[in-house]
């Protein structure tokens, strides 16, 4: 099957995603977006859907809540793209009782055979590269478990045949534990979601697993929606520390665009604070200050901090034993990297020397940096960022 | 009327006939929280949000002069209606596609006490609409965790649901499931009488009290 995104597999957008996924989904694959309480899974599935119309390949999207006009209205917020890659099955009119003008539409809500004929016919004719079923939830709470779980797996034996990558959103209110084993076992992946509110915000976060013996795993990505870009990984907390003078402001400032500082008489007395926006990634970057009398403040950041990136002035070896110290306030399952700052400079030490002085886990990474020019510390912030969303 | 104000992180069940005032009831209650200065989300399942905004206005609770400050709505209502709404600038409305969308209710309500502000009292016009299109089971699973969250995470929750169309298990699952029970009825004459039937940490005068529907000049019920 011709893919015009190349290598055969099916892009999420989410570029760090993406590149831990070795390029996207396989094609065949079968999706199980999975939550069992109230989440914004939805806006993964519709970032899907509109990244294939993007990218110019047919999308179906099955719509058992939205109205497509509705849905149409809503998924511009995505950016713009090609309107006839994104073929609707609408499933919605017949419940309000109102005309669909859509080429696809389910005629009797009440019969399973005919939703399913339905959609069996739009991908048949369609071909789809992904298809986008919004939601399983609906079915379930509506029909016999034995007879839906039937007409799902040929539903995905129909989407594979034409290697199609399918998302099923499904949030669990009437499922035993044992179905829902079930449903992961005819899934390729799993992409579980979570949102939570913590200080009045919404947080939402996602892990992917792949099913089978020795599938992929990610850890929990949180993640969130900016307007016309779609959804992008998203770092509410990076943490930049280390000992006094290693240089950590200078590496927000060099990370962030815009950052301010809270300082007196050019030492950190607060802390810093930068937002940084690269390639499909976004993180909030907070800098402590790194003298000991400002520990409660290292303390307050140090809370739910998705990374660490810890600063040292390659040239002060004497300043290791404090920032060992700084990585044990932290705690054993923050991922961190090391910046050996000031490299540039003279009887700087290099990174593998100081890994060994400060008696580093062996795969710790350490990038030689020059904050000042820039050099070393966008490197180090992705290869933070894949290590926390990291695949096992 | 005499009732206390309700405690924040609390949730309420509110039952009563169809057309005994319970929309009255939680009108009165919003208007008193928003007047307080207090951010108030009302959920509508049964009226569209012009009708909620009419009537509100006949109680003397002009509820445009807080949206998008301090009130918003949750409104499940007119998608699922022909004519849809434009978006009006200034008034912040959360629109749920559906009825069925459980998901989709419970994030809405996040998202609205996300951009007013915690604590916020959420009002929920009526959760027996629900059930004409989703099944109990779920239902309950949703009204737990969206009960839970709510307390949690948003602060007060009241839930309005029609007495007398559900069966006495779904009432009473109900009821299990919040903090306190308020009560409406129609008296013999059919005057409306309104109790608080419990209300969990607090001591309750739990005698039936005549429920005034018109507000008198001062805004007091």
């Amino acid at each position: 099957m011709a893919d015009p995104t190349g290598g055969g597999r099916i892009r999420t957008g989410i570029k760090v995603l993406d590149d831990r996924l070795g390029g996207g989904f396989s094609r065949p694959s079968t999706l199980l977006l999975f939550s069992d309480k109230p989440t914004e899974k939805r806006l993964f599935a519709e970032n899907f859907a509109v990244e294939g119309a993007k990218a110019k390949e047919t999308t179906l999207y099955v719509d058992f809540y939205r109205v497509p006009s509705l849905a149409r209205a809503e998924l511009a917020r995505f950016g713009p793209f090609a309107q006839d890659r994104l073929v609707f099955v609408d499933a919605i009119s017949v419940q309000l009782m109102i005309e669909s003008r859509e080429k696809y539409r389910v005629a009797k809500i009440n019969d399973l055979q005919d939703i399913f004929d339905t959609i069996i016919r739009a991908i048949r004719t369609e071909t789809p590269s992904r298809i986008v079923i919004d939601s399983m939830e609906f079915l379930a709470d509506r029909f016999p478990k034995a007879a839906l779980l039937e007409e799902w797996r040929n539903l995905i034996s129909e989407a594979q045949a034409i290697g199609s990558v399918t998302c099923f959103l499904f949030i669990n209110w009437t499922y035993q534990e044992r179905d829902l084993e079930l449903l992961r076992a005819m899934s390729d992946f799993v992409v579980e979601f979570q949102s939570s509110m913590r200080g009045g915000i919404v947080r939402n976060s996602m892990r992917i697993s792949q099913m089978g013996e020795g599938g992929v795993r990610t850890n929990w990505i949180p993640y969130t929606f900016r307007d016309l870009i779609g959804v992008t990984v998203y770092f509410p907390r990076i943490m930049v520390t280390g000992p006094f003078n290693a240089g950590k402001s200078t590496v927000v400032k060099a990370l962030c665009e815009k950052s301010i500082s809270v300082d007196r008489m050019g030492t950190t007395v607060a802390f810093d604070y930068g937002s940084v926006n690269i390639t499909g990634i976004e993180a909030e970057i907070f800098g402590t200050p790194g003298q000991e009398r400002f520990e409660f403040i290292f303390q307050i950041f140090a809370r739910e901090v998705s990374g660490v990136l810890l600063v040292v002035d390659a040239t002060r070896p004497e300043d290791f034993e404090r920032a060992q110290k700084m990585l044990a306030l932290i705690g054993p399952h923050i991922p961190y990297v090391v910046l050996a700052n000031k490299s540039d400079l003279k009887g700087a030490l290099r990174p593998d020397a100081i890994a060994r002085k400060m008696e580093l886990p062996e795969d710790t990474p350490v990038f030689a940096t020059v904050a000042t020019e820039s050099q070393g510390v966008r490197e180090a912030l992705l290869t933070l960022a894949e290590m926390i969303i990291g695949v096992k | 009327m005499g009732d206390p104000r309700f405690p924040a992180n609390y949730a309420v069940l509110l039952a009563g006939p169809p057309g005994v005032g319970k929309f009255e009831y939680m009108i009165a209650q919003a208007r008193d929280a928003l007047r307080a200065g207090e951010r108030v989300v009302l959920v509508t399942l049964d009226l569209h949000p012009n009708e909620v905004r009419a009537r509100a206005k006949a109680l003397q609770l002009d509820l445009e002069a807080y949206e998008g400050r301090t009130f918003a709505f949750v409104d499940c209502y007119s998608a699922t209606a022909s004519d849809r709404p434009e978006p009006q600038p200034g008034k912040r409305t959360f629109v749920v596609s559906s009825f069925s969308n459980l998901e989709g209710i419970g994030m809405a309500m996040s998202k609205a006490a996300q951009e007013l502000g915690t604590p916020v009292r959420i009002y929920f016009y009526t959760i027996s609409t629900l059930f004409l299109h989703n099944s109990t089971q779920a239902i309950a699973k949703f009204f737990q965790i969206v009960t839970s969250r709510a307390k949690m995470n948003m602060g007060f929750i009241l839930y309005a649901v029609h007495d007398g169309v559900h069966d006495t298990m779904t009432m009473n699952l109900l009821r299990s499931l919040v903090d306190g029970v308020i009560e409406m009825r129609f008296t013999d004459s059919m005057d409306h009488e309104v109790r608080v039937h419990h209300m969990r940490g607090f001591q309750v005068d739990t005698r039936w009290r005549p429920f005034v529907q018109m507000p008198d000049a001062s805004g007091g019920l």
